[in-house]
This record gives C-alpha cells, sequence and structure tokens, in this order.
C-alpha cells in the first residue's frame, strides 16, 4: 500500500487549487491540514455550524495558528439562508465547537471580504481550476452561486461532505450539514457544478481509533494538538452513539483530490427534501436499481443524475493517508 | 396456530402470502382493497387464487381508492389484471355481501385479543375501520404490515409502494397504539423467489405450484428487467412470519412515521434507526416514542424454503 505523497512545499505550480467551506469543527481542522500539504489550499471560508460563525472563525485561524499556515480567512454567514435558530453540534463537538486541545490564540486576522465574495474573487480569478470543498453548512456558496449566475462556470467541481444516503444524526433522515440549510443545499445540489458527494452513512464508519490517537499524540507538538482533538472527538461518539472511533467526515471530501484509489464515485440523483416534514433536509438519493433504458411513467420515473457518490471508501488507507500527513507538521 | 386475516391487493405476491397462510394459520378471511390493481381486478384474483388452491375462506371486498389521493396501480410490475402470466380459473363464488371494513370489525370482535391483521396492499381499509369503531384498536392482537422501508423504495426513490398508495391510511394505522410489526422493502426485496424455486414449483405434483410457477415466472422476468434482481421478492408473505416462525426475522423496535407533505418523500415510511443517543444532546433531534418492530434482516432461503413447502403441499 503505498503510503504518503511528499509534496514539495515551495512549488505549488500543477496542483489542484482548492478552497475549503468549512465549520471547524474537528473533523475539518484535519481535513483543512490535509488539504494544506497535498493541494494548493487558496483560501478558507467560515460558516455557522458544529459553532456559531463567530468561534467557527476562531478556530479556523487556531488551526491556521498551529501549523503556520498563511492562507486568507474569510468569515461567512452566522445562520441559514431562510432564516430560524441555527442548531449548532455542541454536544459532539464542545462549546467552542473544537474543544479538547489548548490551542495558540490566533496572531492572524480575517480577511475584509464576506465568505461569498471571496469564494466569487477566488473562481473568478482561476476560472476552470478551483475546486470548492464545502464542508459545513452550504450557506455561503449558495449565496455566491446566486449573486453571480457565471460561478457555476468558474468552478472546476464542488466536492461535498453534508446529508446522507442512510441513517441520519440530527434527525432520523439529516444530516446536519443539510438539515441546518436545506434551501441552501439545494442551490448547490441543483446548481449543475459537477459535484462529487459522500454522506454522513459512509464517513461515520471512517473512523479514527485509540490506536491512531496514540500515533498522533506520541507525534510533536502540532500532531499532539490535534491527538488531543480527536480523542475529545472519539469520547464524544463513544458517548452520544456509541461508536468507538472519531468519524473523519470532512477529509472524505478532500482524500479523492489527492488519492483516487481510495474511493470512487457514481452518478446518483440526489434531491433535497425542503418541505416542512419529519423529511426535512433529507438527501434523497435514488438507488432503486432501475436499469438503464427502462421507461417507467411517473412517479416511478428515475431522476436524473447530479452527483458522484462516494462508494468503496478503504477506510483504514484514509485514516493511514491522514495521519501519516498530521505526522509531517513537526 | 394463530388466527390472521389477510387485507390484500392480489397481486403476485399477495397471492403466495394467502396461500401461506392458509396452510400455516387459521386464516379466517380474506379482504381486498384497490392497490396492484383495481379493486375488481384485486377481488376477482383474490377469488381466483381460492379455487385455484381449493381454498373456501371469505373474501370482503373493499375501498376502491385512497383516503385522499388518487389511486394508484401497479401494471408495469403486475400486469394489467394485477395477476398477469398464468391462465387462472374463473372464480367459483362471489364476494361476501359485508365490506371489508365491517367484515373486519365483525372478525376482530369475534376473536377479541386473538386476531392478528396481516395488511399487505395500501391500508385504505384499516384505517376507514379503525376511525369507524376506535374499539378495533383494543381487539386486534397485532397487525402485521408489508409496507414501507428502512432504506430504498421502489415506487419512488423514499417510498414503498403500499404506503405510497395511500399514506394518510399508513399514518393512521401507525398511530393506532395497536402492536405493530413492519416487514418493509428493505427486508422484502432480498427475500423472493429464485429460478431455482419457481422450476422446483413447476416440476412438483401440485397443480397449484404448476400455476403458481407460471405467475411467478412473470413476476421474475419483470424484477429482472427493471431492477436487475434475480430473486422475484415475495414481499407479503414475510409479513406472515412473525407468527409463523419469527426468528427467521430480525426486528428493531423503534418510531415509524409516515411522511405526507415531503416534496420527494411523501409516503416515506421514516424509521429512526440512530440507536444510542445521548439525551440533552444539543442539536440532536431525540428519539420519538418507538410504535413498531420494523424488520432489518432475514434468513431469506430459510424463509423462501418454508413457503415453497407451503406451495407444493397444494392439490
Amino acid at each position: 500500500m503505498s503510503r504518503l505523497f511528499v509534496v514539495n512545499q515551495s512549488s505549488r505550480a500543477g496542483m489542484t487549487k482548492i478552497l475549503i467551506d468549512c465549520d471547524p469543527g474537528h473533523d475539518d481542522a484535519v481535513a483543512i491540514l490535509y488539504a494544506a500539504r497535498h493541494l494548493d489550499l487558496v483560501g478558507i471560508t467560515t460558516v455557522f455550524g458544529n459553532a456559531s460563525v463567530e468561534n467557527t472563525t476562531r478556530n479556523a485561524l487556531a488551526i491556521c495558528e498551529l501549523v503556520g499556515l498563511d492562507v486568507p480567512v474569510a468569515k461567512g454567514f452566522a445562520g441559514p439562508f431562510v432564516g430560524g435558530e441555527p442548531p449548532f453540534a455542541a454536544a459532539a463537538h464542545g462549546k467552542t465547537g473544537m474543544d479538547g486541545a489548548e490551542l495558540p490564540e490566533p496572531t492572524r486576522k480575517i480577511i475584509d471580504a464576506h465568505a461569498t465574495e471571496f469564494i466569487i474573487e477566488t473562481a473568478r480569478a482561476h476560472q476552470g481550476e478551483l475546486v470548492l470543498a464545502i464542508i459545513g453548512a452550504q450557506t455561503n456558496v449558495a449565496v455566491a452561486l446566486r449573486l453571480e449566475p457565471r460561478l457555476r462556470q468558474w468552478l472546476r467541481a464542488i466536492t461535498i461532505m453534508g446529508g446522507t444516503a442512510g441513517v441520519g444524526n440530527v434527525t432520523p433522515t439529516a444530516c446536519i450539514n443539510v438539515y441546518s440549510d436545506p434551501e441552501a443545499a439545494h442551490v448547490v445540489f441543483s446548481s449543475g457544478v459537477p459535484i462529487d458527494w459522500i454522506g454522513y452513512e459512509t464517513t461515520r464508519t471512517v473512523l479514527m481509533g485509540a490506536g491512531d490517537v496514540a500515533r498522533l499524540r506520541a507525534g510533536g507538538k502540532v500532531a499532539r494538538a490535534i491527538g488531543d482533538l480527536v480523542e475529545f472527538y472519539r469520547q464524544n461518539y463513544i458517548r452520544i452513539y456509541g461508536i468507538d472511533g472519531a468519524p473523519m467526515h470532512d477529509s472524505c471530501a478532500i482524500i479523492p483530490f489527492v488519492r483516487s484509489d481510495l474511493m470512487r464515485h457514481v452518478p446518483v440523483a440526489l434531491r433535497v427534501e425542503l418541505a416542512p416534514g419529519a423529511a426535512r433536509g433529507m438527501t434523497l438519493v435514488d438507488r432503486r436499481g432501475i436499469q438503464p433504458g427502462v421507461t417507467l411513467p411517473p412517479p416511478r420515473t428515475p431522476l436524473p443524475a447530479n452527483v458522484g457518490m462516494a462508494v468503496d471508501v478503504e477506510i483504514r488507507g484514509v485514516i493511514d493517508a491522514l495521519v501519516d500527513t498530521l505526522l509531517t507538521y513537526d | 396456530m394463530t388466527k390472521i386475516l389477510i387485507d390484500c391487493d392480489p397481486g403476485h405476491d399477495d397471492a403466495i402470502a394467502i396461500l401461506f397462510a392458509a396452510r400455516r394459520c387459521e386464516l379466517v378471511g380474506i379482504t381486498t382493497v384497490h392497490g396492484n390493481a383495481s379493486l375488481a381486478n384485486t377481488t376477482r384474483n383474490a377469488l381466483a387464487v381460492c379455487a385455484l388452491a381449493g381454498l373456501d375462506t371469505k373474501v370482503a371486498q373493499g375501498c376502491a381508492a385512497p383516503l385522499v389521493s388518487p389511486a394508484v396501480h401497479a401494471p408495469d410490475i403486475h400486469g394489467r389484471t394485477g395477476l398477469d402470466g398464468a391462465t387462472m380459473p374463473a372464480p367459483t363464488r362471489e364476494p361476501i355481501a359485508t365490506h371489508a371494513i365491517d367484515f373486519i370489525l365483525e372478525q376482530a370482535e369475534r376473536h377479541k385479543g386473538e386476531l392478528v391483521l396481516a395488511v399487505i396492499g395500501p391500508e385504505t381499509n384499516v384505517a376507514a375501520a379503525l376511525r369507524r369503531e376506535p374499539k378495533l384498536a383494543t381487539w386486534l392482537k397485532a397487525i402485521t404490515i408489508m409496507g414501507g422501508s428502512t432504506t430504498i423504495g421502489n415506487i419512488t426513490p423514499a417510498a414503498e409502494f403500499n404506503i405510497y398508495a395511500d399514506p394518510e391510511a399508513a399514518a393512521v394505522v401507525f398511530a393506532s397504539g395497536v402492536p405493530i410489526w413492519m416487514v418493509g422493502y428493505n427486508v422484502t426485496r432480498q427475500t423472493g423467489f429464485g429460478q431455482a424455486d419457481i422450476d422446483r414449483m413447476r416440476n412438483s405434483a401440485s397443480r397449484t405450484a404448476k400455476t403458481i410457477a407460471d405467475l411467478m415466472q412473470f413476476y421474475l422476468d419483470g424484477q429482472r428487467r427493471v431492477f436487475g434482481l434475480d430473486i422475484a421478492p415475495m414481499h407479503d408473505v414475510c409479513a406472515i412470519f412473525p407468527f409463523v416462525a419469527p426468528e427467521l426475522i430480525t426486528y428493531v423496535e423503534t418510531s415509524v412515521d409516515v411522511e405526507l407533505t415531503g416534496t420527494y418523500t411523501r409516503g416515506m415510511t421514516i424509521c429512526d434507526l440512530r440507536g444510542k443517543r445521548a439525551t440533552g444532546a444539543g442539536a440532536i433531534r431525540d428519539a420519538a416514542r418507538p410504535n413498531a418492530k420494523v424488520a432489518i434482516s432475514s434468513n431469506a432461503r430459510a424463509l423462501i424454503d418454508q413457503v415453497v413447502e407451503a406451495i407444493v403441499a397444494y392439490p
């Protein structure tokens, strides 16, 4: 099994440009640090979700401070597009949204531009090249798509962690990233931009266990701090879900752009349920297996595919890639 | 043997459920409902199945349309008559004069605390009966449902046909307070006749089984064509097994919510399978009170073997 790709940090020419829209967040932190090592991370935008946008922004700056990462950080929306009290995932992530470790006080500041403006400007500057990773509520990106109609052509791809094709977390059928702002998710999923997607039902199995935490805690300052974060998250998952491991949800959206051997994507139709019933926020995926060429009248008619859904994830390969990468920071 | 009344919309898999229950339970009656085909067709099909197998079970005709929404049928799966694929004998009798709703009430009251109602089509009759006589909920021993799914649907990505065809009725039934077993499409799509099972029925000495083999071949060919499956799922008979061989299906006791207003999810059974949750967990919506035992998996081969044995035992 091939190990970590060694990347020459001083030269990022030819590397995939990526902007991460996120709500750090324990798993967001790992995703950011993984992307910063292997891709051309051109910026970070923050959104409410795992905690308030003030907290997720401070957490993003703290992660950058921890490793000396110099990328623009732009603050985004504090709540969902249509309104209502945003639900914060305090149970899994703690009061600050990223409890569990002693992190340095940020010295860097956010840039002046709103996250939405920064997304548009960055995509404009790198037309056809930019991958946008959305690993929290999709509010910033939905507004950007509406504000700038050309954005959908400028983006090379969007990669999303959010929603579920199986069991939910915040409700029986919904994952918090989509439930937090279903209208925004609908705008993004129906935008026509090529989308890679992975759902909570899969990412909740991509776990860092006690052994992985031990490897991190045996490392340098950065690895130890991340090890503490991961261990806090793992303990919460044991307590809340009876799952012994810290799920690396968000990294699953980044991994495909570095290691195409660790999962593949199949085209599926994904729709967001917006009606105000018990299924609100559900990402409905058509997996009935209707054979190609079979025409069926409504309501059986298959829906057109709009995302590449991640399948066959090599869990141990993903976790090893993440831990190996984190250890290179010291 | 368990006293059972089957409310159904024959339907290929309904026919198998009737024949299996007639052998392994005390089948007190059959009621028919719109669903796989029109009520006239499902009623005729139920009587034809009885004629085929020599059953004198009473058949009472029920509701022709759902409580609220327009009727929806499944000709792509079951054919124009609802039971295409074989030459069925002509019915030898009529349905009884009593409407299905009243027949359900009559039988439940007569067999108070003992009667299991197997609902293997749209739930219109049962919902109407519960509304007509609230005491029905206390008379019934249990309701066992073929319907819904914990995962994917068939008629729509999220919804299984029986629930989709009358979601309002299903909501009434799931809220009734009667002990409920739900065997959904997630299990039943993996529990069916393979080609070898159909061949065994065709090659048996049973005249009934040979006709059934023709019906099942039609059904299997359709499932292959539409879904790429290599079995003919015997959805409905699975709902009989909780009261015949319960060890062959595993269940989770949880809450089932029938979605009525969703754009993409109308008719979906939302089953809470999240498992362990801490209380006071902030953003996480707590579990609702359990209202059903929901099937999660089956020993399909053992189950189907019992079904085939029952079929080939007919003359």
